[in-house]
């Protein structure tokens, strides 16, 4: 009996290889650094805690319209108190917290013993993500007197957040 | 038609130059204080200005955003061009998505008209590495329009920076020379001012000088250079509480002396008594000359006992110094009535006191002259 070819097997072994990239990828994309931005390093001394994201977004309790000088527009963002976060986690304040971003940018900032800053996670409605300077953005609710033509004026406002470490 | 009073005059005049003078160190002041307001204003000018463009070092935009943009951007190319790997792809689709948050600024979406195709054409790159549509190769090949992009955005914010800098150093410059001629001119106001001060300060001391010794001289008598009576007056009212002596002295005979003399020779005998008051009672008294040939004495006087000290002294000084009197009546040489009295020093009992002593000088010459007597204290 001759055999006769079908196409069936071939197809579907063709769709058994792309679900099989697909898997993969998603496996790969699992580890990727896209994916590990979902959590926050809070470093204190020897001690790292990691926040997750997913949580940061749920504890979002305080909504508020800002404009955004680097967005050119009124933005309206969802975030926690910053203050209060350093405390639950740090017991108080530090003097200096040391930010490393996404993108390796880092600066040591003082200062934060400040109602206005919120650690800001969704903005209109959707989750910050590293091409909207998120997944963690660190942004003053109160600016006013501010120059908002001058962005240098603006350069506390911590993009892509990846780690926060207390400085005593 | 009243003449002015010159005492009133010398007072307002001196008011006046006080006056001046706060004014001319009032206005001394001001120039100094202006002219460190003004340093100070121009020091607070030019601070921000050298915050903004100078010290933006390590920080946020210290980088323009636009060259982190295009190192991501760099980076997804250089990854993508050796990518085998779906994770290989991956990182570079990381490296985009950064690219991508540090380019997408309104700045530069308004500014700039690539901006937006750009960023168009790497949200497409990025869905296209996702579902694996597009050769890496070719992904890398495209990132070349944001690269130029990115590029040229660079090379134009540093434009406006050069332009800004150069703004801001021809204004530095013109600030400065604002700074120095208005220095300069606010400094010469200020040491102008000075000098008007210090000027009106040595008139106001001279005024006060001249007006110091006018006074002085409007207590003295010009003949004798002792006190008048307005001096007695004054003398009395500073001693006020306290217990003094007045000596009232007549010269006896005076007229016949002026008669057979003349009157040069009776004022050289009224200076030269001046002086044998003084020797005879000592540096305590003060001496008076109340018109004539009338002296007086006010001195400390605890008890009557020294007043009587101080008659004696004053009568023997007189007898020692052996004054010639060519038409004394008496053929004796001058001699003198003298009348005292002791008080506590006040208006009311100088007063008293005056009284008391002129009678106990008049008594003196009702018995003959050339004695002395005191009456009880005042």
């Amino acid at each position: 009996m001759n055999a006769v070819p079908s196409r069936l097997p071939l197809r579907f072994g063709r769709a058994c290889s792309k679900a099989a990239m697909v898997l993969v990828t998603l496996l790969l994309v699992g580890v990727s650094p896209a994916v590990q931005a979902q959590a926050l390093s809070l470093i204190n001394g020897e001690s790292t805690q990691k926040v997750a994201l997913g949580d940061l977004r749920d504890r979002a309790d305080t909504a508020f319209t800002v404009f955004d000088p680097f967005q050119g527009r009124d933005v309206d963002m969802r975030g926690i108190s910053f203050r209060d976060f350093l405390i639950e986690h740090f017991g108080e304040v530090p003097p200096t917290l040391h930010f490393t971003a996404w993108d390796d940018y880092e600066v040591s900032l003082g200062g934060w013993d400040d109602p206005s800053w919120y650690l800001v996670t969704i903005e209109d409605g959707e989750p910050l993500s590293l091409r909207s300077r998120g997944p963690i953005r660190l942004v003053e609710r109160e600016y006013s007197g501010r120059d908002i033509e001058n962005l240098r004026d603006f350069n506390d406002w911590i993009w892509m957040i990846r780690s926060i470490e207390a400085q005593w | 038609m009243t003449s002015p009073d010159p005492n009133k005059q010398q007072g307002l005049s001196v008011r006046w130059g006080v006056h001046r003078l706060f004014n001319w160190l009032s206005l001394s002041l001001m120039s100094f204080v202006g002219l460190m307001v003004l340093i100070v204003y121009e020091a607070r000018w030019v601070y921000p200005e050298i915050q903004a463009y100078f010290s933006q070092t390590g920080s946020l935009t210290g980088q323009q955003l636009a060259t982190r943009a295009r190192g991501y951007v760099q980076r997804a190319q250089e990854e993508l061009l050796v990518a085998a790997s779906p994770l290989e792809i991956n990182s570079a689709r990381h490296s985009l998505e950064l690219a991508y948050g540090l380019f997408d600024v309104d700045v530069y979406r308004q500014k700039y008209a690539c901006t937006e195709p750009s960023l168009a054409l790497m949200d497409e790159l990025a869905e296209l590495l996702d579902t694996q549509q597009v050769d890496p190769f070719d992904a890398a090949h495209a990132l070349f329009i944001p690269v130029q992009c990115l590029t040229r955005i660079e090379m134009n914010q540093l434009d406006q920076r050069g332009v800004v800098i150069n703004d801001f150093s021809s204004s530095t410059r013109r600030h400065h020379q604002i700074l120095t001629y208005s220095s300069v001119l606010i400094f010469a106001l200020g040491l102008l001012f000075w000098i008007m001060h210090q000027r009106q300060l040595k008139r106001t001391e001279r005024a006060n000088s001249e007006k110091i010794a006018w006074m002085a001289r409007a207590m003295c008598d010009p003949l004798t250079g002792i006190g008048n009576r307005s001096a007695l007056y004054q003398d009395v009212a500073a001693y006020t509480g306290c217990s003094m002596g007045l000596i009232l002295v007549d010269i006896d005979f005076f007229k016949q002396y002026n008669d057979a003399l003349g009157h040069p020779e009776g004022d050289r005998l009224l200076r030269r008594l001046a002086r044998l008051l003084k020797s005879a009672l000592g540096e305590q008294a003060r001496l008076y000359r109340l018109g004539g040939d009338e002296f007086a004495a006010l001195l400390p006087c605890p008890n009557d006992q020294m007043l009587v000290h101080h008659c004696e002294a004053l009568q023997l000084g007189l007898e020692e110094a052996q004054c010639h009197h060519p038409a004394h009546p008496d053929n004796k040489d001058v001699t003198l009535s003298i009348g005292g009295a002791r008080f506590v020093a006040d208006a009311t009992s100088f007063a008293a006191a005056y009284e008391a002593a002129d009678k106990a000088l008049y008594q003196v010459k009702t018995a003959g002259r050339d004695g002395w007597q005191i009456t009880a204290s005042a």
